[in-house]
C-alpha cells in the first residue's frame, strides 16, 4: 500500500514532466505514422495494379517487421545517427507493413463486379480508384492505420535509447536506477496512451465506413 | 446497328476466343448471343464496348470504326448491365443511377429527375428507393436498378451480360417480361448474352446460337427451333423445345389435315359408313362434294349422330353450325383460350386465301400432346 501512496505522489509531482515527454511521444510516433500513410497507402495501390511488386514490397515489409526493433534502432545510428529523425525513420519501417498489407487487403477486396461495372460504364481508370476502391477501401486501411498506431505506442518507448525523448526515457531511466516509481510513470501513460488512441481510431474507422457498408 | 467484321480473338495467341466472326445488329433489334461458357459469347460482347479489344477485324457502330472513338466516351453512350450488378455498395440507389450523368457533368436536377423517372420506369416508386444502399435490396430489385443505371444517360445500345442469371426463376422471369416492355418503350439496340435457350426464346428478335467463337446460327427464335441448321443447334435448343413453347406451336402443327367431307344431303347412316372408312370422327359438311377444298357448312362428329333415329334427317338439319374459322397461323395458346372461350370442341383452321386446310378437335390436340409425353420417354 505505502508504495502505491508513493506512486501517485512521484506522478504528480513528475506530471509537467510526464505530460511533456507524452507530447513528444505522440510526434514521434505520429510522424512516423503520418509517413508510413503517405508512403504505405500509394504502395499498396500501385501493388494491388502489380503482382509481382505485391510479392517483393510485401516481402520487404515483412523483414523489417520481424527485424527486432532493438537491434533496428541500433543498425540506424552509424547511418542516421541518433535523436528524432531515426527514431522517426525506424518506427516508420515497423508502421509501414501494416498500411501496406491493410491497403492491399481493402482494394483488392472491393467486389470485382463494381470495378467491371464502373469500367463498362465508361468510368476512367482514376475515377475507378478514387470513386469506388478506395471509399470501399478505406476502413480496411484504416484498421491498418490503427494497429500501425498501437505498436509504434509501444515500440516509440525503445527510441528512447537513441535520444528521441518520450516517454520511454522514463523506463529507461527507471530501468538504470532501479526505480519502480519511474519505470511505472514511463509505462503506465504508454499503455493508457495506446489504449486511448486505439479507441479513437476505432471510433474514427467506424465514422468513415460508408452507410452502405454497415450491417 | 453494329457491324463486326471478320472479328478474331485471341488471348494466348493459339485458340481462337471469336473466329472470324461476321454479326450485324440492327437498330432496335434485340440480339441474345446464346452457347455454352467458352463459347466466345461474352467476348463478342465485350468488344463492342471496347471492354477487350478484338486481334484483328473491324466493328463498327452506325458505320463508324470504334477504334477511331475515345473508349471512355464510347462506354458512357453504351448502357451495360452484368450479372453480378456491380451497383456501388457505398452509393445509394440514386447516387449510382445519376454516376455517368455527374461525369457527363449533368446539373443536379437535371440528374435527380432522371433518376427518378427511371426508378418509376423499373417500378421502384423513388420515393421510397432513391435514398436507400443497395444491400438493403433484394437481388431482383438489385438488378432493376442495374438496368435502371445503364440506361441513365438514354443510350442507344444496351449491352446486357447474363443480367438475370443470378436470380431464381421468379423473379427472372418477371424481370424478363419488364424487360421486354421496356423493350417496347424504349426500342433500344439490345445485345443480350445467356446460355438459357428459354431466356433466348423468350426475349430476343434474334438469336445467335455460337460455338467455339463462331455462330453456327443468326435467327429468329422461330426459325432457329423449325429449321435448326445444325445438330449442334437442334441439341442445344433441345428436342421437345417447340412442345415446350406452345406459344410458337401453330394451328397449322396441330390440325388434322385430313378433312373428310361430306355433302349436306346426306343420310346419317351414310356419314357413318363414311366415318368408319376414313376412321375419322369428324366429318366436315359441304355444300356438295369433291375433293376440292371448300367453304365448310358445319361438323358432324359421332355426337350429332348417336341420338338420331329418324332415317330420313339430312346432314344439314343436324350439323353443328357453330362454326369458327381460325388461321394456320394462330398459336397453340390463343387456339385453347379460343376454344375455352366459345365452348367450342372443334374448330377449322383456314390457310391464307380463307380455305379450309384442317381442323383442330379434341383428339389432334390430344395427339400433340400425347407426341410430347412419349418424345420425352424416348429420350429418357
Amino acid at each position: 500500500m505505502g508504495n502505491q501512496v508513493n506512486f501517485f505522489q512521484f506522478f504528480i509531482s513528475r506530471i509537467d514532466e510526464i505530460g511533456t515527454l507524452v507530447v513528444e511521444h505522440m510526434q514521434i510516433t505520429g510522424m512516423a505514422v503520418l509517413l508510413a500513410i503517405i508512403i504505405g497507402v500509394p504502395a499498396g495501390i500501385y501493388i494491388t495494379r502489380n503482382q509481382r511488386a505485391a510479392n517483393t514490397i510485401l516481402g520487404i515489409a515483412n523483414v523489417f517487421q520481424t527485424l527486432p526493433s532493438l537491434a533496428l534502432f541500433g543498425l540506424v545510428i552509424p547511418i542516421l545517427g541518433i535523436g528524432i529523425v531515426p527514431s522517426v525513420f525506424v518506427l516508420f519501417l515497423y508502421a509501414l507493413l501494416p498500411i501496406i498489407k491493410n491497403t492491399y487487403i481493402g482494394i483488392s477486396n472491393v467486389d470485382p463486379a463494381a470495378i467491371e461495372a464502373g469500367k463498362g460504364m465508361g468510368m476512367k481508370n482514376l475515377q475507378i480508384l478514387s470513386m469506388v476502391e478506395f471509399p470501399l477501401a478505406l476502413p480496411v486501411i484504416m484498421g491498418g492505420v490503427r494497429i500501425s498506431t498501437v505498436i509504434n505506442i509501444g515500440t516509440a518507448t525503445i527510441a528512447a535509447l537513441i535520444g528521441a525523448g518520450g516517454l520511454g526515457d522514463f523506463i529507461f531511466r527507471g530501468i538504470s536506477t532501479a526505480n519502480n516509481n519511474l519505470i511505472l510513470a514511463g509505462a503506465i501513460p504508454t499503455a493508457l496512451l495506446a489504449l486511448g488512441v486505439d479507441a479513437l481510431l476505432g471510433f474514427f474507422e467506424k465514422a468513415i465506413t460508408p452507410k452502405g457498408l454497415k450491417k | 446497328m453494329i457491324e463486326l467484321k471478320n472479328v478474331f480473338k485471341s488471348f494466348d495467341g493459339k485458340t481462337q476466343v471469336v473466329d472470324n466472326l461476321d454479326l450485324q445488329i440492327q437498330q432496335g433489334e434485340f440480339v441474345v448471343l446464346i452457347g455454352e461458357s467458352g463459347c466466345g459469347k461474352t467476348t463478342t460482347m465485350k468488344m463492342i464496348n471496347r471492354l477487350i479489344d478484338p486481334s484483328s477485324g473491324k466493328i463498327f457502330i452506325d458505320g463508324k470504326d470504334i477504334t477511331t472513338v475515345n473508349p471512355i466516351e464510347l462506354r458512357r453512350n453504351i448502357g451495360y448491365v452484368i450479372q453480378k450488378v456491380g451497383l456501388f455498395p457505398h452509393m445509394t440507389v440514386g447516387q449510382n443511377i445519376e454516376l455517368i450523368p455527374m461525369l457527363k457533368e449533368w446539373d443536379k436536377e437535371k440528374r435527380r429527375k432522371r433518376a427518378e423517372e427511371l426508378l418509376e420506369l423499373v417500378d421502384l416508386p423513388p420515393e421510397e428507393y432513391y435514398s436507400r444502399y443497395p444491400n438493403e435490396l433484394s437481388g431482383g430489385q438489385q438488378q432493376r436498378i442495374g438496368v435502371a443505371r445503364a440506361l441513365a444517360v438514354n443510350p442507344d445500345i444496351i449491352l446486357m451480360d447474363e443480367p438475370f442469371s443470378a436470380l431464381d426463376p421468379i423473379t427472372r422471369e418477371q424481370l424478363q417480361k419488364e424487360l421486354l416492355k421496356l423493350q417496347d418503350e424504349l426500342q433500344k439496340t439490345i445485345v443480350f448474352v445467356t446460355h438459357d435457350m428459354d431466356e433466348a426464346l423468350k426475349l430476343g428478335d434474334k438469336i445467335a446460337v455460337m460455338k467455339d467463337g463462331k455462330i453456327l446460327q443468326y435467327d429468329t427464335p422461330e426459325n432457329i427451333l423449325r429449321n435448326p441448321q445444325n445438330e449442334f443447334v437442334e441439341y442445344f435448343i433441345g428436342k421437345d423445345r417447340l412442345w415446350k413453347s406452345p406459344e410458337l406451336l401453330y394451328a397449322g402443327d396441330i390440325m388434322n389435315k385430313r378433312v373428310i367431307t361430306v355433302g349436306m344431303k346426306r343420310t346419317p347412316a351414310q356419314a357413318i359408313e363414311l366415318m368408319k372408312e376414313k376412321g375419322v370422327n369428324a366429318l366436315v359438311v359441304v355444300d356438295k362434294e369433291s375433293s376440292q377444298p371448300q367453304y365448310p357448312l358445319g361438323l358432324i362428329t359421332s355426337n350429332e349422330l348417336k341420338h338420331i333415329s329418324e332415317h330420313s334427317v339430312k346432314m344439314k338439319d343436324i350439323m353443328n353450325k357453330n362454326l369458327r374459322m381460325i388461321p394456320e397461323t394462330m398459336n397453340m395458346v390463343d387456339v385453347l383460350s379460343f376454344m375455352a372461350e366459345h365452348d367450342l370442341k372443334n374448330i377449322f383452321v383456314t390457310d391464307e386465301n380463307e380455305k379450309l386446310s384442317g381442323i383442330i378437335t379434341q383428339s389432334s390436340i390430344l395427339n400433340v400432346i400425347t407426341e410430347v409425353i412419349t418424345d420425352h420417354k424416348e429420350e429418357k
